[in-house]
């Protein structure tokens, strides 16, 4: 069954952009070293990777519900909501660090499923309903912990932050790639993969080929949800400690890294096309980048606007690419 | 060809610039960061104490640094592009009395001693010490102070910060604590808290001005922002009956208590935070220790407190506050050499 916008061009054009971003990468990586004092140290490309390690979690939730033509407001206020719900699980009931991890990752997957299930059931535009859940369980964590933080964690969890490879490399980063290669071979080679991003191109041609649209629109909301939970322990970790605040107000402050990824990595934001490498590699690209001008004390205000002012171009730019091939394909 | 010639290129400027990075990072006089949570005016002395620091002491260099807004992300981003630039000794207001530790831990296993500046990280932290007000005496002892303007009875409210913040809870039973040696003379009205924001200050503290003022005799406040918002409102009232003890020196404060709508303000040491501070981690950078006798106070969720201290600035000190603070930092600078501080 061919669903989806799948041809024999589309690996071609997700190579040509990996290796597009790829060269960015490289020379970001030359021109920071020459000019950000300090950017090639060890200390730097280990924060730098522990960094990354986030960003490529906040793509990949974003970039599963945009296959399917929707997007997910409420990845900072989920993730964060999760880590503190393990945090509780850890300091107030003793659980082991373990199954407190899995249970915040199904907690994240719970509050992502009723996202999908309202988006579904009421037929209203997921950016309304990731709009207000973002509110409803960024609210409802506040009222909950009294906007405390969880602070009395196990070693064992706390130990894992420690952790550093090589002098430079932080284990973030590779579980993240991981769970973007079992991401990429969900999508690339099972049915399941396959039916979202034919949910994506046509919802209609999918229905009429059998699909189950809604259930795969509930599918991507929840994956997204255990997605921002991973991201959310992620940063706890980090951290070494569960914060209310530690994505901002509303969890907004992981909105920007959340679609710049999969933007800058190809993804459509009308559905139906989602790389999972160029993503990981748009998001090793943001962090370098982040960090690079704040290396050179450009001012955070000025790396904010920089880094939406790159979001914007990369929209026009796919826009204008579709547009001169003829593809059809909408932004 | 091309492309051969294009790596070539970039493997030379990657090359260059680890050589760059690591030959900075060698470096052998002392950089310290000064680095602040967020804009909030209480940190505008510390520029200029670093700086003098830096003259008086010869240290390389002391910069101050503030990330755009008040936000743990921001805050440790800032402290890790910092360790990146060479910068090997820090003085450090944490983001948060917890989710900072790791960064820190992570600065001092670098080489680079960090002392804990104006608030404290939660014990056990990598902090060598931390250097801030004792809240809990400052608290007590601006209730004394305002227990006294009040003649020795009447009734008192608190105006304070966020009810998160673990300070706010110290504060609320250090002024509790002086109302109790009154022995019923003085009562406390309301403890009003989450002050520490403009909005909610003016609503909470208007609102009551407007419905019990007539009911009380004296503000005490706790936080920076309730402190000018009060002063404000008792000015507009145009009521000089209330006595008022404020905390810390807005020009809106100060400019209160000079036209007598405030009694005074007590006013925490930041300029010797930042000045005895950057001294002292400069020492402990080059070979120096904390003496084992130490007179350590076990305050501020931290058993390794030395108090930075306070001044009451009233209308008659009002134009030489700045002069005490820096007699006191004196004070304090030889109090760390002889009582804390080894060196070989």
């Amino acid at each position: 069954m061919a669903v989806g916008r799948s041809s024999r061009s589309q690996p071609n054009e997700e190579a040509s952009t990996a290796l597009g971003l790829l060269l960015l990468i490289v020379i970001a990586f030359a021109v920071f070293s020459w000019t950000a004092t300090g950017f090639a140290s060890p200390y730097n490309l280990y924060t730098l990777t522990r960094t990354a390690g986030l960003n490529v979690l906040l793509g990949l939730a974003m970039m599963v519900v945009i296959a399917t033509g929707g997007l997910d407001l409420s990845v900072g206020a989920t993730g964060v909501a999760s880590a503190m719900f393990a945090g509780y699980l850890m300091q107030d009931f003793r659980f082991q660090m373990v199954i407190a991890i899995v249970a915040a990752l199904c907690f994240g997957g719970a509050l992502g499923f009723c996202n999908g299930f309202v988006v579904v059931f009421a037929r209203v535009h997921s950016f309304i309903v990731t709009l207000a859940s973002m509110s409803i369980i960024f609210g409802a964590m506040i009222v909950l912990t009294k906007a405390e933080s969880v602070r009395d964690l196990p070693a064992s969890f706390l130990a894992l932050g420690k952790i550093r490879w090589f002098g430079y490399l932080s284990p973030m980063l590779i579980v993240s790639v991981a769970i973007g290669a079992l991401i990429a071979i969900m999508l690339r080679w099972t049915d399941l993969g396959r039916e979202i991003l034919a949910s994506g191109a046509s919802s209609r041609a999918a229905t009429l080929s059998g699909v189950r649209v809604g259930s795969r629109i509930i599918t991507v909301h929840a994956l997204s949800g255990m997605l921002a939970a991973a991201a959310g322990v992620m940063l706890s970790i980090r951290n070494g400690a569960m914060v209310p605040s530690m994505a901002g107000n509303l969890g907004q402050e992981w909105l920007l890294p959340a679609f710049l990824a999969p933007v800058l990595g190809g993804t459509l934001l009308s559905g139906g096309r989602a790389w999972v490498l160029t993503t990981v590699l748009a998001a090793l690209l943001v962090t370098e980048l982040t960090s690079g001008m704040l290396l050179m004390a450009i001012g955070e205000f000025w790396v904010q606007f920089a880094l939406g002012s790159v979001l914007l171009l990369a929209v026009l730019l796919e826009k204008g690419r579709s547009t001169l091939m003829g593809t059809g394909e909408g932004i | 060809m091309r492309n051969s010639r294009l790596f070539s290129t970039i493997a030379g400027a990657l090359f260059a610039g680890i050589v760059t990075s690591t030959a900075v990072l060698a470096d052998p006089s002392t950089r310290i960061g000064i680095v602040a949570p967020g804009p909030h005016p209480y940190f505008t002395q510390w520029d200029a104490a670093g700086q003098q620091a830096a003259k008086d002491f010869n240290i390389g260099v002391v910069d101050y640094r503030v990330p755009a807004k008040w936000e743990l992300a921001a805050h440790n981003a800032l402290l890790e592009s910092m360790a990146s630039q060479n910068y090997n000794a820090f003085l450090i207001f944490p983001g948060d009395p917890v989710a900072t530790r790791p960064t820190v831990a992570d600065l001092v296993g670098m080489g680079a001693p960090v002392i804990s500046l104006a608030g404290c990280l939660q014990d056990p932290s990598d902090a060598a010490f931390c250097f801030a007000t004792d809240n809990t005496v400052a608290a007590y002892d601006a209730a004394k102070l305002l227990i006294k303007e009040m003649g020795g009875k009447g009734k008192i409210v608190h105006f304070a910060g966020f009810l998160t913040d673990p300070n706010t809870k110290v504060r609320i039973d250090a002024i509790a604590r002086a109302v109790a040696e009154t022995n019923g003379a003085v009562t406390v009205v309301d403890n009003i808290t989450d002050l520490d924001v403009p909005e909610a200050a003016q609503d909470k503290i208007n609102a009551f001005l407007a419905t019990q003022g007539n009911n009380i005799d004296g503000i005490i406040t706790t936080a920076w922002i309730p402190s000018v918002v009060a002063a404000t409102a008792l000015r507009k009232i145009g009521d000089k009956r209330i006595k008022m003890i404020g905390l810390d020196n807005d020009d809106l404060l100060m400019a209160a208590i000079k036209d007598g709508y405030v009694s005074g303000t007590v006013v925490e040491n930041a300029f010797a935070q930042a000045y005895v501070g950057s001294f002292a981690v400069d020492k402990l950078r080059t070979g120096c220790k904390l003496r084992d006798d130490a007179p350590w106070k076990n305050a501020n969720r931290s058993a390794k407190l030395m108090d930075s201290g306070t001044v009451y600035v009233t209308a008659a000190n009002l134009d030489t506050y700045h002069d005490i603070q820096k007699d006191k930092a004196k004070g304090l600078l030889a109090s760390f050499k002889s009582a804390y501080l080894k060196c070989p």
